[in-house]
Formats: structure tokens, C-alpha cells, sequence
């Protein structure tokens, strides 16, 4: 057994060695070959390296990507952050329900009356508080804040109305009001809109045209056709009172601040409309009528007319206006004559453009049953505009009054006036 | 106590008060109701200088004008229509150079179909005129500007512009902001021809 085992085994390694043999034979040019590919194979390794290198490399290089890819992740996050919270601001500035605005004017002045009594005399502010809410309630208010020839401080209520807008046609406007009649009190006053350092003759307090009143307005307006148009305001209020003169025998002067106390316990009713055949011209009528009372006495008739009218071309502007107010007559009273005062103006503007300068000039004309009062009066001119509503003004007033009177005396403005 | 005549006026009053609650007119308070910008800028040209001096569009902000414009509403008696057609174009007529400028970038250049005549009849008339010669003050007559090159005047009309010390703006596209490029080019020609 032992030999025959050996015989395999000597018999296998023989095998082994005869596989083994040949290939020890060409073991020479093997070893050429191998250290061919060996190179070879160090060659591709080397490249393999330089390719690990360079992806090594790549792959910082993606880091750093990555870095910058998040920067500017977060830049772009936060630019889209500031478009969203601008887009919110954008929506709530179109979707805010209440606005607070305030706006007014001031105005300084130096006036000469003849014969020779020069002054600075006139320093006023008019701060106006506009709160809206929605396009449904507004709340408007002007002060009148002005100093006194003593140099006290003169605040006056100037208006304040709350107006609500019923539909696109009417607005309720209820509190103390610039009077609806006419066109001068209500919309040209303010110092930065009226073309003159002054009022025209006529149109100044208890003169003839009223101030304001309190009570409840209806105004609005409505189409006519394309582009006719017309606008309206009624109103009922408690009405003017009535001032007696020194010797207390007639009454002197209508008084139309706007009071809130009704001791005639009559109201005032009235109104304007205005009509515009084109958007140029504008025809205005204007009309009241109501009851009032010296104290304990009975009633008599008021009664207020005015015709109003304004046409622009290009830069020229001709306003024009006529107002009066009468009081009737009661034999049972301390004052039984019936009075009436009456004032027209017209007024041209013309823009110098380009220049800034504006020329101006003004005829008004006051009528009364008190000779005093009377006065007619040539206004002009010069107006330089730093802006449409900041506006320095030269003018002259050639006036025509009672002898000795101060109405007589001629009158020499200067001002400056802002409106914003 | 009440006179016959006050009756009568009294009963006017009721009959007005009636109509005005009628639900169907109730609807002042709507804020989102837009105005027209085309039909705002003739409004404004209208009305805005009736009673004083036009104020400039880009004097106030925005949400200043709103107010503003519903004060003025009650003083001229405007509807509440005008009113919002007014807003609009103000609204749009107030945004600065700067803000047009990076608009620009992404304007669209296709038409809006409109022919250069009607651009200039929906936008541009109310201040400029049918005649070109300006129909408000501040407006200058067209014809002393059409020695400036095109390029120049398309920047005007589209950027907006203003002379030194002159009294009003030039709003961007004039105050539309929906004029495309094209819209801009086919206004001027128009303007080029029919104002020689
Ligand atoms: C019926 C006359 C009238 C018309 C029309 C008119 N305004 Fe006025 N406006 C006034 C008066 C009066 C004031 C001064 C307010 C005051 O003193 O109560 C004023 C004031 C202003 C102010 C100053 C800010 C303020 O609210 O007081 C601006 C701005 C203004 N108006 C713009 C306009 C615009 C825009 C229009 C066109 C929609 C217009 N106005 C139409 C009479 C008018
Ligand atoms: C709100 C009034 C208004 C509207 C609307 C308006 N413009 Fe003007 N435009 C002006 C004013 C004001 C000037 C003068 C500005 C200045 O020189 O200060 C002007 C100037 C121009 C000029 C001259 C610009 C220059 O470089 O001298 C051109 C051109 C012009 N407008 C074209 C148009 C066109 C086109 C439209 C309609 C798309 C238009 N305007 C609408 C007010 C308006």
C-alpha cells in the first residue's frame, strides 16, 4: 500500500513537474513580458493616481461649490424674503383701510395802507387733518391759527366736517362748513389758491358773501352727458345772525362765522349747482333762503343769491363772481329797516410760461346800504410760482371808498405762501 | 312749528335721502373697485384745475393721494367714479425715473394693437391736446421738442421727464404703464407726422 501511495505521489509531483518544466523553460522572456506590463501597469497606476489627484482635487473644488451654491441659495431665499415682505408692504399700502394726511398752508405778509402805515402784518397757519377710512368716511378739519394786532395767538375752527359717501353721486357732509354759495369762499380763499394777497371787495368777513355755516351738506355730482357734467351741494343750517350798529338802530352787518346756537330757531336752507357745458367753463347759481331775529324779537326774511362763473384756456384764468344777501324789513323792531349787501368781482390771471411770473388783475365792486362799507377797488399783480402751490406775491389796491374812510385808502402786499 | 315752505324743502331732503340708501347705489366703500388710468388723466386735466394751481402727480405718495382726492372729491363734487379714475392715474404718474429705468429691462416690446393715433388720443391728448400745443398749463407745445432725436424722445416718453424749473412732469408713458416699447414708438411717429 505504502509503495503504491508513494508511486501516486511521485507519479502526481512528476505531472506537476512536467506542467512546471515547459514553463521554467521560457521563464526568460516572461520576465521581459511581465516587466512590460508591470511598467504598463505602473504607468496606468501613476494615471489612476493623477486622475485620484486631480478628482481629489474636483471634489474640493465641489465643497467649495456647495459653499458657494448655498450662498447664494441663501442670498436668492432672502431676496425672495424682501420681494414677499415688499409684495406684502406693496398689498398693504393698496388694502390699508385708514389714512392719516395731513395738509395746509401758512402764510407771511407785509402791508402798506396809505398814507404810510407800514407793517408786517400778517402771519397765519392753516394745518388741515385728513383721516379716510376706506373711500366710505372722511373726517376733514382746518385750523386757522393767526397772530392778533396786540400779538396774541387767534385759533379759529375754520371747518371741520365729517362727509360719508352715500354712492358715487352724494356725500353727507354734516359739522361746520365754508358756505356752499358761491365760489370765492369756498374754494379760492386759501392764501396759496387766491391769486391776490386779498379778498376781493365785498368778499371778506361780514362783508357780503357768506363765511360758513354748521349744519348738514349734500354734495356730489353727476354726468350729463360726455364730458357735460354738473355738481351740487344743499344744505340745511342753523343760519346767520345779525349785528346791530353802535347806535343800535340798524343792522350793520350779517354774521356768518358759523355758529352753533339757533336762538331764532329758524334754519337756514340752500344751495349751489354748477354747471359745466365743457370742462372749461364752469356756470355756478347759488341760493338760500330762512328766517332770522334780532334777540326777543320776531322773525324776519334772510335771503342770499349768487351767480359765479369760471373759464380757462391754456394759461389764462377769468374767474367771476356776484353775490348778495338781504334782510327784510320789521316794523316792530329796534332796527325796522330792511338792509342788503351786494359785491361782484372779476378777476384775469395769466401764466407767463416758461417763465415762473404770473400777472394778475382784479375789479371788484361792494354795495351796501351803509355808505361806509362801500368800495370798489382795481387789484393787480405780479406773482412769482417757486411751485403751483408755493407762491410769492406783489400786489397794488387802488381803492375807492367813503372819504376818510379806511376803505378809501390805497393798499400795497406783499406775501409769501405755501400750501402742501 | 315748521312753515309750509320748509315742509316742502324737508320732503326734498326725504326724497334724496331715499334714493341715495336705494341698495343698489350703495357702494362707496368698495376699495378694490380700479380706476381707468386713460380716463383718469382727462379727468385730472378737467377738473384738477378748476379751482387752483395743478398739482403735480408726483408731489404725493400713493396712499397720500387718497385722501387728497376724496377731499377734493367733496370740495369739486365729483363723482365717485372721476374720483377713482383720477387716483389711478395719479397712482401711476408719481413713481420715479429710476423705478421706469429697471422696469424697462423687462418691458414687452410686442404692440398693443393700437395704432400711434389712438395711444396718443387715450393717453397722451389730456395733457398734450389734439393739437399738440398743450391743453393745460406746464404743457409745452409739442413742436419745440421734435428737434430732439427719436432715441431722446422715446427716453422721455418712457422714462418720464423734466426740464429744469419747469412746472410739470412728463410722466413715465404718461402715466400708462401698459404702453410696450412698440406702443411707444408707433405714438411718436404719429406725433412726428401730425405735429410738424
Ligand atoms: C372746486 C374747487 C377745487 C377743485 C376742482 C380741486 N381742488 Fe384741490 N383744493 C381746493 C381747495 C379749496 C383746497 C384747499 C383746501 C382747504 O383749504 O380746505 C385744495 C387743496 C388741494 C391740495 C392740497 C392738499 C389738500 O388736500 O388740502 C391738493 C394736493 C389738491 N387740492 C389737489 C387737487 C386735485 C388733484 C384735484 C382734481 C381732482 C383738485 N385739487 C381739484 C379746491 C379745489
Ligand atoms: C400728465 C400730463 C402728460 C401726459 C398724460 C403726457 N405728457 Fe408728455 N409731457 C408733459 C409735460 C408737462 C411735458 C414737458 C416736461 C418738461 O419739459 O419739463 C411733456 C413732454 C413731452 C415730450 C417732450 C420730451 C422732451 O424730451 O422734451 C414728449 C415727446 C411727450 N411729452 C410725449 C408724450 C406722449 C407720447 C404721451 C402719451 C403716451 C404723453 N406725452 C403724455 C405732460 C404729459
Amino acid at each position: 500500500m505504502k509503495n503504491i501511495s508513494r508511486k501516486v505521489l511521485f507519479g502526481t509531483l512528476f505531472c506537476l513537474g512536467m506542467i512546471w518544466v515547459p514553463n521554467l523553460t521560457s521563464a526568460e522572456e516572461d520576465t521581459a513580458a511581465m516587466k512590460a506590463r508591470i511598467e504598463a501597469l505602473e504607468k496606468e497606476l501613476a494615471e489612476v493616481k493623477a486622475l485620484l489627484k486631480e478628482q481629489i482635487q474636483q471634489s474640493a473644488t465641489k465643497e467649495e461649490v456647495q459653499a458657494v451654491k448655498k450662498d447664494v441659495v441663501e442670498k436668492v431665499q432672502a431676496v425672495k424674503k424682501d420681494v414677499e415682505v415688499a409684495k406684502t408692504e406693496q398689498a398693504e399700502w393698496k388694502t390699508y383701510d385708514s389714512t392719516v394726511h395731513l395738509a395746509g398752508y401758512g402764510a407771511v405778509g407785509y402791508t402798506n395802507d396809505d398814507p404810510m402805515n407800514d407793517r408786517f402784518n400778517q402771519v397765519q397757519f392753516n394745518p388741515i387733518f385728513h383721516y379716510l377710512f376706506k373711500d366710505l368716511i372722511l373726517l376733514e378739519s382746518e385750523l386757522e391759527l393767526a397772530i392778533e394786532d396786540d400779538g396774541a395767538t387767534e385759533i379759529v375752527l375754520e371747518y371741520l366736517t365729517i362727509d360719508w359717501f352715500m354712492n358715487d353721486y352724494m356725500a353727507l357732509v354734516g359739522g361746520k362748513f365754508l358756505s356752499p354759495l358761491g365760489q370765492f369762499r369756498q374754494n379760492l380763499h386759501p392764501a396759496w389758491i387766491n391769486k391776490l394777497p386779498s379778498a376781493p371787495s365785498g368778499f371778506g368777513h361780514d362783508q357780503a358773501a357768506p363765511v360758513a355755516d354748521v349744519g348738514l351738506q349734500l354734495r356730489g355730482g353727476f354726468p350729463i352727458g360726455n364730458p357735460m357734467y354738473a355738481n351740487y351741494a344743499l344744505f340745511v343750517t342753523n343760519g346767520p345772525e345779525l349785528e346791530l350798529n353802535m347806535a343800535g338802530d340798524e343792522i350793520e352787518a350779517v354774521e356768518t362765522a358759523g355758529v352753533v346756537s339757533n336762538e331764532d330757531e329758524n334754519f337756514l336752507f340752500g344751495g349751489r349747482i354748477g354747471f359745466l357745458p365743457i370742462p372749461s367753463l364752469e356756470i355756478g347759481a347759488s341760493a338760500a333762503f330762512g328766517d332770522v331775529a334780532l334777540e326777543d324779537e320776531s322773525d324776519r326774511d334772510y335771503e342770499a343769491w349768487g351767480f359765479d362763473t369760471h373759464w380757462w384756456w391754456r394759461n389764462l384764468d377769468i374767474f367771476g363772481e356776484y353775490i348778495q344777501q338781504e334782510v327784510g324789513s320789521l316794523a316792530s323792531s329796534v332796527a325796522p329797516d330792511e338792509q342788503e349787501w351786494e359785491a361782484w368781482y372779476v378777476q384775469a390771471s395769466y401764466k407767463l410760461l416758461p417763465t415762473k411770473f404770473e400777472v394778475v388783475a382784479r375789479y371788484s365792486d361792494y354795495d351796501s346800504t351803509h355808505a361806509d362799507q362801500e368800495q370798489e377797488q382795481w387789484a393787480l399783480g405780479l406773482n412769482y410760482l417757486f411751485a403751483p402751490n408755493a407762491i410769492a406775491k406783489f400786489a397794488y389796491e387802488f381803492n375807492d371808498g367813503l372819504d376818510g374812510e379806511p376803505t378809501d385808502d390805497d393798499r400795497l402786499f406783499i406775501q409769501l405762501t405755501y400750501g402742501f | 312749528m315748521i312753515k309750509p315752505r320748509y315742509k316742502v324743502i324737508l320732503t326734498i331732503y326725504g326724497l334724496v335721502f331715499g334714493f341715495a340708501l336705494y341698495p343698489g347705489l350703495v357702494k362707496a366703500d368698495d376699495n378694490t373697485k380700479n380706476g381707468d388710468i386713460a380716463r383718469g388723466s382727462q379727468e385730472w386735466a378737467n377738473n384738477c384745475a378748476r379751482c387752483h394751481n395743478m398739482r403735480d402727480p408726483k408731489e404725493f405718495r400713493d396712499d397720500l393721494w387718497r385722501p387728497i382726492v376724496n377731499h377734493m372729491r367733496v370740495r369739486a363734487g365729483l363723482t365717485g367714479q372721476q374720483t377713482r379714475d383720477i387716483l389711478a392715474f395719479l397712482q401711476s404718474s408719481n413713481y420715479t425715473v429710476v423705478a421706469a429705468a429697471v422696469e424697462g429691462d423687462t418691458t414687452r416690446t410686442e404692440s398693443s394693437g393700437l395704432s400711434g393715433e389712438q395711444i396718443y388720443k387715450q393717453t397722451c391728448v389730456a395733457c398734450h391736446g389734439a393739437d399738440g400745443k398743450g391743453a393745460i398749463p406746464g404743457v409745452p407745445d409739442l413742436r419745440t421738442r421734435l428737434s430732439k432725436s427719436d432715441e431722446t424722445l422715446l427716453q422721455s416718453i418712457k422714462n418720464g421727464f423734466q426740464s429744469p424749473g419747469s412746472p410739470m412732469a412728463m410722466p413715465p408713458k404718461g402715466g400708462n404703464p401698459n404702453l410696450t416699447d412698440a406702443d411707444l414708438e408707433a405714438v411718436l411717429s404719429y406725433i412726428r407726422q401730425a405735429f410738424k
